[in-house]
């Protein structure tokens, strides 16, 4: 039945769905997590690596989190190339905009061009749409820090603490247990952002190699937009294994502790 | 009768609202320095309208003659330079500055934008520098010395022709183009009121505001 | 607020400012019909930007699209022959702001200016008088002698000037400035 709906992308099926548009959204659940934390003093944002070759000639700094104004940095999931495309439009929408009114585009206003383009994909004739679901951190005068998401379908939202592709269902949740809004400082949230990855990542342990991690704060009045050396998410992991092992070891304390009632002479 | 007007006229669409750049080498360094008016023909109408503009580290360019097209093609230069960086991930290297001012400006081979464009700064590498000056349709010009561009370029090539040196250290460099620019645009109606001078090291950029005769 | 053509009065009571935000105005000479059609398009578009974001266009920022807009159609077939000063009060950063602009579309900012004929005697007068730190009545009293040196020098009659005050307030009417001897 669906064969004759999914074809096009601008055929409504009868249940009122457009198959392309929820086809694309499923290939960005198979794709490498990406997460996005907003803290008082910065953003973080972490992406899993997946083509991790060593014979791959590594080009540039990261290849999952773009830079794409002075105060705006994205990570994307989902086809390489079509994030590409879309990446590129990004930077030139900034620049046109630095161009027509002389200062950097408000954050929202980006997300939301972008946004137009990818909805155009999802009605015009004979195009398939974008299959790439984008994490934005920037900061603006107006706003200050701000996360947005934005899916296939052309939608976005704004966010305090997120994830898209794999697994991001559970990542989520876990985040919602986890952040703490309004205390929530950078080291910490690159801590949680380790910690929920950690947790929904098919590894055993992490692997700096797999991650790719990205800060922006504003300095002195000017935003800094780093990605991670892997030296630096080393410490990260040790830090946040140390932390997991504290925690686990006053877990089970607490649960011997509560077990075996109240002596203390075992 | 031959037609002068275009040779010693103030018609000149370049001569419209006044001003000049320089640029020399030095040992290790190069300076860029700019005057500071903005005209309407001989009527001034402001005095911090700065025509040189860093785009990178180590790098500068000066854009004199028409205040439109300075402002048009330096926001066009940024667009395009930011564009390159974000998509190499890198700085833009001198001469490849020097070859989008050169593209930026054919493009426009027939209706030309009306800037005579200097650029001068160190190889990001190499520390290798380097100062080129262009004319309005992106024609380069690549010397050893130094190079001018603007209203007082007569008096700037006389001043330079006779103070610069070899393998000036960057004081040396700072006293030789501060006063060429200043001595030159003196004699000049339609540029002056103040300069401003940027010397460029290895290490460290010194930007300097001269004060001049304000009349 | 003279509007004029060929040797003829046409108008008295013109406006040649056309507000463009809650603190931004913009002032016009130039070809008669482009003015307004400039004015218009830019006043429009700055009101479209606030509509569609929420927010308005900071002066700077305001400045910088008519000044694109401007440079952008001076290359085209159908260049606007406009000259204009902008005047603005930016409330985030509590400066007030005033541009200069001409039909080129090179925009520098300024303490005064004045365009035109009118213009040639009033700059001579604020060069001597104009003081950074003036109150609002200062600046009226300045603007009032630039006015009567219009009516001793000028050939032209030029008998009343609007003036409106941008501040963090919004934007005030003040009573015209009245050359010595006119008719209010």
């Amino acid at each position: 039945m669906a064969r004759r709906y999914d074809s096009k992308t601008t055929i409504f099926s009868p249940e009122g769905r457009l198959y392309q548009v929820e086809y694309a959204m499923e290939a960005i659940g198979h794709a490498g997590t990406c997460l996005g934390i907003l803290a008082n003093d910065g953003i973080v944002l972490a992406a899993e690596r997946r083509n991790t070759n060593k014979l791959l000639d590594d080009v540039f700094l990261s290849d999952k989190i773009y830079k794409i104004d002075e105060d705006m940095a994205c990570c994307v999931a989902g086809i390489t190339s079509d994030a590409n495309v879309l990446t590129n439009e990004l930077r030139a929408i900034a620049q046109r905009h630095t161009l027509q009114f002389g200062e950097p585009i408000p954050c929202e206003q980006l997300v939301m061009r972008l946004c137009d383009i990818k909805q155009a994909y999802t009605q015009y004739g004979g195009k398939r749409p974008f299959g790439v679901s984008i994490l934005y951190m920037g900061w603006d005068r107006r706003h200050g820090y701000q996360l947005y998401q934005s899916d296939p379908s052309g939608n976005y939202s704004g966010w305090k603490a997120t994830c898209i592709g794999n697994s991001s269902a559970a990542a989520v949740s876990i985040l919602k247990q986890e952040y703490k809004e309004g205390e929530t400082d950078l080291h910490h949230a690159l801590l949680l952002a380790l910690k929920v990855l950690s947790k929904t990542l098919d590894m055993n342990k992490l692997n700096a190699e797999k991650l790719e991690l990205a800060t922006l704060i504003r300095k002195d009045n000017k935003t800094e937009i780093v990605v991670l050396g892997v030296e630096e998410v080393n410490k990260l992991i040790e830090e946040h294994d140390k932390k997991e092992a504290e925690a686990e070891a006053a877990k089970q304390e607490k649960a011997s502790g509560s077990g075996s009632g109240k002596s203390s002479d075992k | 009768m031959p037609d002068f007007s275009e040779i010693f006229s103030l018609q000149s669409i370049l001569n419209y609202n006044g001003g000049c750049v320089v640029a020399m080498r030095g040992k290790n360094c190069v300076a860029i320095a700019c005057d500071l008016r903005f005209g309407v023909q001989a009527q001034t109408i402001s005095t911090d309208f700065e025509r040189v503009f860093e785009v990178g580290p180590h790098l500068y360019i000066g854009l004199p003659g028409l205040a439109t097209d300075t402002q048009t093609v330096f926001q066009r230069l940024q667009f395009r330079i930011k564009m390159y960086e974000m998509r190499e991930g890198r700085r833009v290297k001198p001469r490849t500055l020097m070859a989008m001012v050169q593209n930026l400006l054919y493009e426009r081979r027939f209706g030309p934008y009306f800037v005579e464009p200097v650029i001068a700064g160190l190889h990001p590498t190499t520390k290798e520098p380097y100062i080129c000056a262009l004319d309005l349709i992106g024609c380069e010009c690549e010397p050893e010395d130094f190079v001018v561009s603007g209203t007082c370029s007569e008096s700037l090539y006389g001043m330079c022709e006779t103070t610069w040196r070899e393998d000036m250290e960057p004081d040396d460099l700072f006293e030789c183009i501060s006063q060429s620019l200043v001595n030159a645009f003196d004699r000049d109606a339609l540029s002056g009121w103040g300069a401003v001078v940027h010397v460029i090291e290895q290490d460290k950029v010194t930007t300097r505001y001269l004060k001049c005769r304000q009349d | 607020m003279s509007h004029l053509q060929s040797i003829m009065v046409q108008k008295s009571d013109d406006d040649k400012m056309h507000q463009l935000s809650s603190n931004l105005i913009m002032a016009v000479s130039g070809e008669a019909g482009d003015t307004t059609q400039f004015a218009e398009y830019i006043a429009k578009n700055i009101q479209l930007y606030k509509m569609r974001n929420g927010y308005e266009l900071t002066p700077s920022a305001a400045v910088h699209f008519t000044r694109h807009t401007l440079a952008t159609h001076l290359r085209s077939r159908e260049p606007y022959f406009v000259n204009l000063l902008m005047g603005g009060f930016d409330p985030d950063s509590n400066t007030s702001e005033l541009y200069y602009m001409d039909y080129l579309a090179a925009s520098v900012p300024v303490k005064y200016y004045a365009f035109g004929y009118g213009g040639m005697f009033t700059l001579a007068v604020m060069d001597k008088d104009y003081r950074p730190n003036m109150n609002v009545d200062e600046a009226y009293e300045l603007l009032k002698k630039c006015a009567n040196e219009i009516k001793r020098r000028f050939i032209i009659n030029l008998p009343k000037f609007r003036v409106r005050v941008i501040s963090k307030d919004g934007i005030k009417e003040l009573p015209y400035v009245v050359a010595e001897g006119e008719a209010a």
